[in-house]
């Protein structure tokens, strides 16, 4: 099984090889493909070094891992509810993340504090979606996106609420949490380490997680020890999102659309699907990235706007067969 | 093996009496067969023995070990159980269904190895879906999937089956080779536990009954002593004809008039 | 993450400990953030980022040093020419590097930090500004032109401006005080308060803004609001030089003492709503109208 499991990561670390080489050589700037490399072997321009050291290599670093981080938080939420249709920003999480991140910043908190209370905020959004989507019976895909949907737009309603009480000094800093934007990105090596961890933890986790897919009670029966895998699942998402929203703001969508794409392909192994998610989200979102970067350069577009295009059609899509 | 032992147990069905406690002991080689009309708890009760359900009362045993002393992974070496429902959230075929059955057999950093899919290809050979393998569950018929589910507790091959309702969907000979299947491992020193709701099929394949009244109300035995007409028809709420084929009974219903 | 000291961070630091004894050619300025900013040599090419910093540095006389601006930099004339780097809320930074500035004016409340403070890290001198009186408008100017090594034009700016805003000021001292209200927005509707800019104009004209007292900076309120604080002047901006349009939707309630007198004044926006020396002409407008006004009772 091993073989058949390596390949495609493989051909998902090339591609994200080539999207951060791609997105390193592109800008408003142009550094020729060739000089990309001599740059990061030390040699070239001092303006050529900045561009591509201090501003594109973070920057694509940072995308890299908000996408990961994005989808496997919706491949993991997408097992727990054996629900294609779940990811971080439909269900609310990322709405969640964003206003524990805004209270932390309008207390006038920074650092750890605003990333704790980001995870405090996707991890309550993550109870009252499944809390209220439980309710008495199981789950229905209707039932969970109404609640997600409803909590979301709640959230969202809180964001809006805190943008119009906050200072204006204040104001540039948190509106691109509602946009998604990773130009603020600073720096990518937390969020790059947790990425890592959690494509390591999955794999000792993936065949229960396989199991889960097929609901707790046959879980159970097959030996998993449901609620603590549970729970384990709702965390992880939680601190996964909480990272990727602390980071770039709420972008939309990349926990759809990826782990629909790579299961179309791949099947539904999580212990393929789930490292296979980290590359891939992060390939699209750099590659998503580089397009904000340059399509109106200039002007710059958040992130989020280009992966809210690619990401409704597909939801719509999934929503409309899945009837 | 370790015998399935119920212990003054009580299933908990919401709004319903506590009923008769049940105390058995399912020992190796024994073939119980759960008769019931609708709604008694039948399934309540299997998947209460599973321990996926807390019971009202009593407990549920394996050998001398409550199941909630256990982990959810040793009782799964010990009780399979194929269950009447089954949902796919995600698609997947039909051998990588029947390889879940592996799960309770492999550490946390094993892959499924050569061996592995071997025993799984060999479950689903003698549950005639062999030549399925590639199929995608989600495209098979209703009895074709009942086949795979039991393929999959094969490969699991636990020393207990627990079933819920196993015969559905299936045509009759399926049906038969299903329930031979499980008289084979049976014969070879495990035992079996299923709720079936074909009086025949239970008259003829079991050797231990229990029968579950909607009050709560039960009994068990060898299954000869528990096939007493007037108890089946207060069972089902149904006369009966009963006539005898091949050395056992059989039970036809009454025509109302 | 491990920050090693900038050579800037380096110069403070000697600086502080030198003090007294400046480099030659050194120039030193405290910012807005309360940042002390030391350039070796008088700035050269300078990045100006929001459009009121871009007037500002040209009021400074170092217009010809300016190497980038941002989105809207449409004052004086030359600012079009220069190159852009986008947006104020987000810039383009590859652009800005490559335009190789050596100082950059921020804007405190319109940028944002995680921007300027990765221009910081890339060594660059950030000036950040945020001037909220009319002194510190003057005062804005000379820092500026300290830093860009254009004293003389610069200073003579600020004179003018700070003469011209005390001649208003005496001139207005015992006017008879007038209910304004300004409108800086149309939908949704919004004013400003004492603590603005706009609303030192219309204290300077020996007007009371009617929404003076509101805790906020730039208040939304409602038309209700309007009419219950009955104004006897209205003011408005709008969307673009010469339309009136937003003070139309007040000549449907002529209870408002401003309609009834007919005290309905359009003031270019781009004279009042940036804090720099073209104040000093919206001012003076503003006060006219007031006087129009009181010349009406």
């Amino acid at each position: 099984m091993s073989r058949p499991l390596l390949k495609p990561l493989l051909v998902l670390v090339l591609a994200g090889l080539a999207a951060m080489v791609l997105s390193v050589g592109t800008g408003s700037v142009s550094v020729p493909p060739g000089q990309v490399l001599a740059v990061i072997l030390g040699e070239g321009s001092g303006l050529q070094q900045t561009l591509v050291l201090e501003l594109r290599l973070p920057r694509t670093l940072s995308a890299f891992a908000t996408g990961g981080l994005l989808a496997v938080a919706g491949a993991l939420m997408q097992v727990l509810l054996r629900n294609p249709l779940a990811d971080p920003y439909v269900l609310g999480l990322s709405g969640g993340a964003a206003v524990g991140a805004l209270l932390a910043m309008l207390a006038g908190l920074g650092g750890l504090i605003v990333s704790g209370s980001a995870f405090a905020g996707a991890l309550l959004a993550t109870l009252m979606v499944f809390g209220l989507a439980h309710g008495t019976g199981s789950w229905t895909p209707s039932r969970l996106l109404l609640t997600g949907v409803v909590v979301a737009a709640g959230w969202g309603a809180v964001i809006t609420l805190m943008l119009a009480i906050s200072p204006a000094q204040r104001l540039p800093g948190m509106l691109y949490w509602l946009m998604g934007d990773v130009s603020y990105a600073r720096s990518p090596w937390p969020a790059l380490v947790l990425l890592l961890l959690v494509c390591l933890l999955v794999v000792p986790l993936g065949r229960s997680l396989n199991v889960l897919a097929r609901g707790p009670m046959q879980a159970a029966a097959l030996g998993v020890a449901v609620r603590p895998l549970e729970w384990t699942i709702y965390i992880l998402a939680s601190l996964l999102t909480a990272t990727a929203v602390t980071m770039a703001g709420s972008i939309g969508f990349v926990g759809l659309v990826v782990p629909h794409m790579l299961r179309l392909v791949l099947g539904n192994d999580q212990r393929l699907i789930l490292p296979a998610c980290a590359l891939a989200g992060g390939t699209l979102l750099v590659l998503a990235d580089t397009l904000a970067r340059v399509v109106i350069a200039p002007e710059q577009l958040p992130v989020g706007v280009i992966t809210a295009l690619l990401g409704v059609p597909t939801f719509l899509y999934l929503l409309y067969r899945s009837r | 093996m370790n015998p399935l032992r119920a212990k003054e147990l009580v299933i908990d069905i919401p709004g319903r009496d506590d009923g008769q406690p049940l105390s058995f002991t399912v020992e190796p080689g024994q073939i119980w067969g759960v008769l019931g009309p609708n709604g008694a708890g039948k399934t309540t009760l299997l998947h209460t023995l599973a321990g996926l359900r807390p019971p009202r009362q009593g407990t549920v045993c394996l050998a001398d070990y409550s199941l909630t002393e256990l982990r959810r992974r040793q009782i799964s070496q010990q009780l399979g159980l194929v269950f009447q429902e089954r949902q796919d959230g995600f698609p997947a075929t039909v051998l990588e269904t029947a390889l879940i059955g592996r799960h309770p057999w492999l550490s946390p950093w094993q892959m499924e190895s050569g061996e592995d899919e071997r025993i799984a290809r060999q479950a689903l050979e003698t549950l005639d879906v062999g030549q399925l393998s590639d199929r995608l569950v989600s495209t098979l018929s209703g009895g074709e999937r009942q086949r795979v589910a039991i393929a999959t507790v094969l490969t699991q091959a636990p020393d207990t089956w627990l079933l819920d309702e196993p015969t559905n969907h299936l045509d009759l000979h399926h049906q038969v080779s299903v329930l031979e299947l499980l008289t084979e491992q049976a014969r070879s020193g495990r035992s079996v536990f299923m709720c079936l709701h074909d009086l025949n099929l239970a008259a003829r394949w079991c050797n231990h009954l229990l029968l579950l009244y909607p009050n709560g109300d039960a009994c068990w035995g060898p299954a000869e002593r528990m096939l007493a007409p007037a108890a089946l028809e207060r069972l089902y709420d149904q006369e009966l004809l009963t006539v005898e084929v091949d050395g056992a009974p059989l039970f036809v219903p009454k025509k109302a008039r | 993450m491990l920050t090693f000291p900038t050579p800037l961070q380096v110069i403070v630091a000697a600086s502080l400990l030198w003090q007294g004894t400046a480099v030659a050619g050194e120039v030193c300025a405290r910012d807005d953030t309360g940042e002390q900013v030391c350039l070796e040599q008088p700035a050269s090419r300078i990045a100006a980022l929001s459009p009121g910093a871009t007037e500002l540095v040209w009021a400074a006389g170092a217009g010809d040093q300016v190497v980038a601006v941002v989105s809207y930099s449409d004052y004086p004339e030359e600012a079009k020419d220069v190159t852009s780097v986008g947006s104020h809320t987000r810039m383009d930074l590859e652009r800005l590097m490559e335009l190789e500035p050596d100082l950059v004016i921020g804007w405190v409340t319109g940028n944002p930090p995680e921007q300027l403070e990765a221009l910081k890290e890339l060594g660059l001198p950030v000036f950040s500004i945020e001037p909220r009186t009319f002194e510190a408008v003057s005062h804005t100017i000379e820092r500026l032109a300290t830093l860009a090594g254009t004293e003389e034009e610069g200073f003579a700016e600020a004179h003018r401006f700070r003469r011209g805003i005390a001649e208003l000021e005496a001139q207005y001292r015992d006017a008879e005080p007038v209910p304004v209200f300004y409108q800086v927005w149309d939908e949704p509707l919004m004013t400003v308060n004492d603590e603005h800019l706009i609303g030192k104009v219309i204290t300077l004209c020996g007007g009371v803004n009617v929404f003076g007292d509101l805790e906020r900076l730039v208040p939304r309120i409602s038309p209700e609001a309007v009419i219950g604080a009955n104004p006897e002047a209205i003011l408005a901006g709008g969307m673009g030089e010469e339309n009136r349009h937003w003070l139309t939707r007040w000549e449907e309630f002529p209870s408002i003492e401003a309609t009834g007198k007919d005290n309905l004044y359009f003031i270019p926006p781009s004279l009042v709503q940036r804090p720099t020396p073209r104040m000093l002409e919206g001012s003076r407008l503003f006060c006219e109208k007031l006087d129009d006004a009181r010349a009406r009772r």
